[in-house]
């Protein structure tokens, strides 16, 4: 699009408004994280920090089992983003390259689960994870125990069915040349060898959005650990920083490092794939 | 390489994604309307009830007040953020230097887990030592407790919402205008159009379907808000604040009323379900534009 001067002079101004409103909180964030407890008692009125504690974040971590709360979001997210990535884009490669009996009624399934918000089905869910047989004190009927609840399963497994992924994954293979399954066909190769060895290795840009897109929700996810577990050994980071608030209301400085802590991670992700990271919010609204 | 083993293929390639999608999506949907039917308290079996908790509903004040607060957070956040995404992805789309640097800029509250931003708002919003309140002193106005009054709780989550969704509109936003042709926008400027006429004569009509996309989107994303709630206000004071969602969280998994709660869920995905059938309607009417 073609601008004059004045039009350029207007578009800076607006985005740095916006810009300065979208980044202002952070960056108090950040200077409240670095400031003393003493210049807090004083009452602490300035931006910056009148001298800078870096120590602070070591003092959070200290105050709480981050290791621990650390460990279990990165179990958690990493199971959930490889084993979804496994599930979705072999589903994916089936529903676009192979024909098969029931193919099109089975797909239609699928997409009736776009429609369908997570926080409808978090009532049953916890029923079924509460009633998994054999598991955590449960009967070979489900029933005595709290089964999968309260544990790694009820965070990952659920996260490994994906209406949205099997979607995306099987979007990006009906893209492809039909010339490809010709040459695997000629060679001999069935359908198991044509999707590892061909399209698979193909598959980066998919892998790559899928991938943001799980490890972004599950990282960031509070809705399901707050309500699949109960016990403090389960808990991910951001349901530490949760309880971390209500164990030291006061103490902003501190909350604040923690929560810088916790969102490293995904801003790290974020400087590396802002590409994928864009693409992945704008399919996931095009297609719900 | 044998016949037999081919035709297997494909149901074995669905079969974990389709299995955990039955088990956690498909029969959960089924059961819950099953459930919205029978009291339940997880104690005993549920015992059929017919429509009585949906007439319960209708009567419940906390639900009526927990739908108004959702359909003023859905009015209060959907049309400013989308507003501001798309000043902002008209302002992106002339070319200016740091194009890059400032949508990351712009898009990063929308990519912070709820929690974090619930955290950072939670400082800011501080009545004591909180920036916000301070600053507002510097002129002369007086605080107040944002998160902790009834008149201010439900603004301010919905202020908070509009900070974390515009980000989010912006870029769906510039990935629709960068879908248009350049050739229309040299020929409009050939003709001499400004920036801006060309915005309102070009880009608008032509965004349409992704400005509709991206309101049904944000519309349900809006219903389903519980995050910010939860950790920000808790609901209150005094109900102040609570939504859809909220509600059903603690019918269900503080009062253990299971059935009661699944009624209020099939409530909420008839609602989400009807927008989206809405979308693919309007959508498929428009798709010869796309």
């Amino acid at each position: 699009m073609n601008s004059t001067k004045t039009e350029r002079f207007t578009a800076y101004l607006i985005l740095t408004v916006i810009t300065l409103l979208a980044v202002l909180p952070l960056l108090m964030t950040f200077f409240t994280s670095m400031k003393g407890d003493e210049e807090f008692a004083a009452g602490a009125t300035r931006l910056l920090p009148a001298a800078w504690h870096p120590s602070n974040y070591i003092r959070a971590l200290q105050m709480a089992e981050w290791g621990l709360f650390l460990k279990n979001s990165v179990v958690v997210t990493g199971a959930a983003v490889l084993g979804s990535l496994i599930f979705n884009t072999m589903a994916g490669f089936a529903f676009a390259r192979i024909r098969f009996k029931g193919r099109s009624l089975l797909f239609l399934l699928l997409l009736v689960g776009l429609m369908i918000p997570a926080q409808v089905t978090v009532i049953p869910q916890f029923l079924v994870l509460k009633s998994i047989p054999l598991f955590g004190g449960n009967d070979m009927f489900g029933h005595g125990g709290n089964g999968w609840l309260d544990s790694y399963y009820a965070l990952i497994v659920p996260e490994l069915s994906g209406a949205f992924g099997v979607f995306m994954a099987r979007q990006f293979y009906l893209q492809m040349p039909k010339a490809l399954d010709e040459a695997a066909y000629i060679d001999g190769s069935g359908y198991t060898r044509l999707f590892f060895f061909i399209y698979l290795p193909l598959s980066g840009p998919l892998i790559a959005t899928l991938g943001i897109f799980k490890f972004v929700g599950v990282w960031n996810d509070f809705f399901h650990p707050l309500i699949y577990t109960n016990s403090p050994a389960m808990r991910t980071v951001q349901l530490g920083l949760q309880v971390f608030r209500g164990e030291n209301q006061v103490q902003y400085n501190l909350l604040m490092a923690a929560t810088l802590l916790v969102s490293i991670p995904i801003l790290v992700m974020f400087l590396l794939f802002q590409k994928q990271f864009i693409r992945s919010a704008i399919s996931s609204s095009v297609k719900g | 390489m044998n016949k037999g083993w081919n035709r297997i293929v494909p149901y074995l390639l669905i079969f974990p994604s389709m299995f955990l999608f039955l088990l956690f999506v498909l029969i959960p949907v089924l059961r819950i309307i099953y459930l919205s039917f029978t009291d339940y308290t997880m104690l005993q079996p549920p015992v059929w009830t017919g429509s009585a908790n949906y007439t319960k509903l209708l009567h419940d004040p906390i639900f009526g007040k927990a739908v108004r607060n959702t359909a003023c957070y859905w009015l209060g956040t959907v049309l400013p953020s989308m507003g501001l995404g798309l000043v902002l992805a008209a302002v992106l789309t002339l070319r200016l230097k740091g194009l890059a640097a400032f949508r990351a800029l712009i898009y990063l509250p929308g990519v912070l887990s709820s929690v974090a931003v619930a955290m950072t708002w939670l400082w800011l919003l501080d009545p004591l030592q909180g920036p916000v309140n301070r600053m507002l002193s510097l002129f002369g106005v007086a605080g107040r407790n944002w998160l902790q009054s009834p008149d201010t709780s439900l603004g301010s989550v919905i202020v908070i919402g509009i900070w974390t969704g515009m980000g989010f509109a912006m870029i769906v936003l510039l990935g629709g205008i960068q879908g248009i042709s350049e050739s229309l926008y040299e020929a409009a400027a050939l003709d001499g159009a400004s920036g801006v006429r060309q915005f309102i004569h070009i880009t608008l009509p032509l965004l349409q379907p992704i400005l509709l996309f991206l309101f049904i989107i944000s519309t349900i994303r809006s219903f389903q808000v519980f995050d910010l709630v939860y950790i920000l206000t808790g609901g209150g004071p005094a109900n102040s604040s609570t939504t859809v969602v909220t509600q059903i969280v603690s019918a269900s998994f503080q009062d253990y009323r299971m059935g009661y709660a699944s009624a209020m869920s099939v409530v909420l995905l008839a609602v989400t379900m009807a927008i989206t059938l809405l979308q693919y309607k309007m959508g498929s009417r428009n798709s010869s534009m796309e």
